[in-house]
């Protein structure tokens, strides 16, 4: 059971590079969080420096209301699960699991029970004499799960667990962590770049880019409310569309207007878009924010050529140009159109997102997660 | 392969198996036959065949069951020494610190260093008339007068090891640090966070990953040391009295000294051998746990 806060938190590694400048965030008890960025944002750096594997170099780090910093990580209550799963190789299943309970001096009688209950709980059973090389990816996953569960920490913290396993073995895996932590009743730090991942398994999710965060929020906010077009764009698959052009008042009403192309936007929007007439602006639409079936209306519609029709099995993707920009959409797979057809696609304004053009940041953003 | 693969193949073997067998397989046979025989060079013309005789001989002195005792001495506390100094270093030098780049040249320094040269320099170092060893413990204080070092029968063994330690460690370092460097830093973490302080990850994770470097540095050095030769004639001729007179001492006096070839043969066969069962029983021992 523990609050991590980091505050100000500051790593510069040896040779210099600073990972992280300034970063603060509060984990809420039994909070499941997950870090999500691309590749060397410093994820990896913020969940070491919570294990205590790295040492800040400025700020502070506190569990409930204890200082970290100085606490070596052996004499910290966390347990972590290590992308590359770590399994000592010369010991057995069994003593993997067991090893951290024999380091902090737990009575033999209680380490087989806690590691039989593990094993069992994980379906692992059969494989506990077996050396860590005898086993498969998933099962190495699991002991390597086993390994950090048997302990029952107060933090538990996720390098890329998924990331070793194949397509469908992930997407099980995910729902067995999200059960894990609702029956331990702990803290999660869980770090990933995959965005479904993160999207399924957070309370909330920390989007990094080069050791700053973007946007903590649940992942319905960051989803539907991204800060700029960073987060907008690391979230959904395909990725989100956009269209440059000017904002627009007419008739009390706003609207978004490249060439002959003009969205009116939603009435909530007013109030924060109200008198920017003429500024220069980018559209976002997700790729699902077409509606193929409703009758097109004025102010409500894309017009444009149809340039490309991919299947994907359960739907397909429409690539469509637009006023000189090809945006791709996501459609019912009933629908029929052809390459190089001219078609009206009636769009779903009120969750269009408006970014600024030059620095990307979001008008809709209220500071609010 | 096609019958036209096989040839060539072993028409490109051919000339290195050739040199094989006149380098190595002859003479290997040829003195298992001489051993055979009782050939002295003090009696070229009398070479009489006597089947097992000269092994009898062999085992039946006194002298080799010494030497065999001074090998198996000299052997364990060299081979213990090499390992626990070189483990020692290798772990510093597995360390990132200011000049370790210029300590590990330093360290290879022996390595580079022949075994005459090396015998000659410690020749020199334990002198007892102009030794640096002397030199250098009487400037500390540590002895009153200058010491006889190798003529003094206590000692002589320990040192000539200590000579043999100091030419071998260069190499197990190195074959220490190898493995050292082969263990995944995860594996230390994922071990941090499971509670184990510095000296528990070193028993847990260091030492069992190191067991394969550790077997080779075993088998490798073992052999080295009972072969040892070169020290021991520079040094000491097996003296004083018989106080070094090792195995490889006694197949040389015996074969170049005596000239008796046939006794000679005989021993250095049940040298080989024995290197041969030593190596094999340690396979066998660690091998099975790695
Ligand atoms: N030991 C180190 N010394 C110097 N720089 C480092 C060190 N470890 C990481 N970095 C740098 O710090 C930055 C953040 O690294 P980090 O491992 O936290 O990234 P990450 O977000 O986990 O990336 P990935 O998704 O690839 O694992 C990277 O630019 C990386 O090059
Ligand atoms: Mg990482």
């Amino acid at each position: 059971m523990a609050r991590i806060r980091l505050e100000s938190a500051g790593k510069r590694y040896p040779n210099g590079f600073a990972a992280l400048e300034s970063l603060s965030l509060d984990i809420r008890d039994k909070e499941f969080v997950v870090l999500l960025g691309p590749s060397g944002c410093g994820k990896s750096t913020t969940l070491n420096l919570v294990a205590g594997l790295e040492e800040l170099t400025s700020g502070s780090l506190y569990f409930d209301d204890a200082t970290m910093n100085a606490v070596p990580a052996h004499r910290r209550d966390v347990a972590m699960v290590f992308q590359s799963y770590a399994l000592y190789p010369h010991k057995s299943v069994y003593e993997n699991i067991a090893f951290g309970l024999r380091m902090r001096g737990h009575p033999a009688g209680e380490i087989e029970k806690r590691v039989r209950d593990a094993a069992r709980r994980l379906e692992i059973e059969p494989l506990l004499e077996r050396r860590p090389h005898q086993l498969s990816g998933g099962q190495r996953q699991r002991v390597a799960l086993g390994r950090a569960l048997v302990r029952q920490p107060a933090v538990f913290l996720m390098d890329e667990p998924l990331s070793n396993l194949d397509a469908a073995l992930r997407i099980a895996m995910r729902a067995e962590i999200k059960q894990l932590h609702h029956t331990m009743q702990t803290t999660f730090v869980y770090v990933t770049h995959d965005q479904a991942e993160a999207l399924t398994l957070a309370d909330r999710i920390v989007v990094m880019r080069d050791g700053v965060i973007q946007q903590i929020g649940s992942p319905e906010a960051i989803y539907d409310r991204p800060r700029n077009t960073f987060v907008a764009s690391f979230l959904g698959n395909p990725p989100i569309n956009y269209l440059e052009g000017f904002l627009r008042e007419k008739e009390n009403q706003i609207c978004f207007a490249r060439g002959a192309l003009s969205l009116i936007l939603p009435r909530q929007y007013s109030e924060r878009l109200r008198g920017q007439a003429g500024r220069p602006v980018k559209l976002g639409l997700r790729a699902e924010e077409v509606d193929e079936h409703s009758v097109p209306r004025a102010g409500e519609t894309l017009h444009g050529r149809v340039s490309s029709v991919l299947p994907v099995g359960s739907d397909q993707y429409l690539g469509f140009e637009v006023e000189g920009s090809l945006l791709f959409f996501r459609v019912g797979r009933d629908l029929r159109h052809k390459e190089g057809e001219h078609v009206a696609l009636s769009v779903n304004v009120n969750r269009a997102q408006i970014f600024d053009a030059s620095t990307g940041e979001s008008l809709l953003w209220d500071g609010s997660a | 392969m096609s019958r036209y693969d096989q040839m060539s193949a072993l028409g490109l073997l051919a000339p290195m198996l050739v040199v094989l067998l006149v380098v190595a397989v002859f003479p290997v046979l040829y003195s298992f036959w001489v051993s055979l025989f009782d050939l002295k060079l003090t009696r070229p013309h009398r070479v009489p065949f006597v089947w097992l005789a000269n092994y009898a001989t062999v085992f039946q002195d006194p002298l080799f069951w010494a030497s065999v005792w001074r090998t198996t001495w000299f052997t364990v506390i060299s081979v213990a020494a090499i390992m626990v100094i070189a483990l020692l270093a290798a772990l510093l030098l597995n360390e990132e610190f200011r000049g370790r780049r210029f300590l590990s040249a330093v360290l290879l320094v022996p390595w580079a260093i022949p075994y005459v040269a090396n015998g000659l320099m410690w020749k020199w170092i334990y002198d007892s008339g102009y030794g640096a060893l002397n030199g250098l413990l009487f400037q500390l204080d540590f002895i009153d007068k200058y010491m006889v070092w190798l003529g003094d029968s206590e000692k002589t063994l320990a040192l000539i090891a200590n000579a043999f330690v100091w030419k071998e460690v260069p190499l197990a370092t190195i074959l220490i640090l190898v493995g050292l460097k082969s263990i995944p830093g995860d594996l230390y973490s994922a071990a941090r966070v499971d509670g184990a302080n510095v000296w528990r990850r070193f028993v847990h994770i260091t030492l069992p990953a190191l067991r394969p470097s550790f077997m080779l540095v075993l088998i490798y050095e073992a052999m080295m040391a009972i072969r040892h030769f070169d020290l021991f004639f520079i040094l000491t001729e097996g003296g004083p009295a018989e106080a070094s007179h090792v195995l490889a001492w006694e197949v040389y006096v015996e074969t170049f000294r005596k000239l008796s070839f046939g006794t000679g043969s005989a021993l250095a066969y049940i040298m080989a051998i024995l290197t041969f069962l030593l190596a094999f029983a340690l396979i066998r021992a660690l091998g099975k746990k790695l």
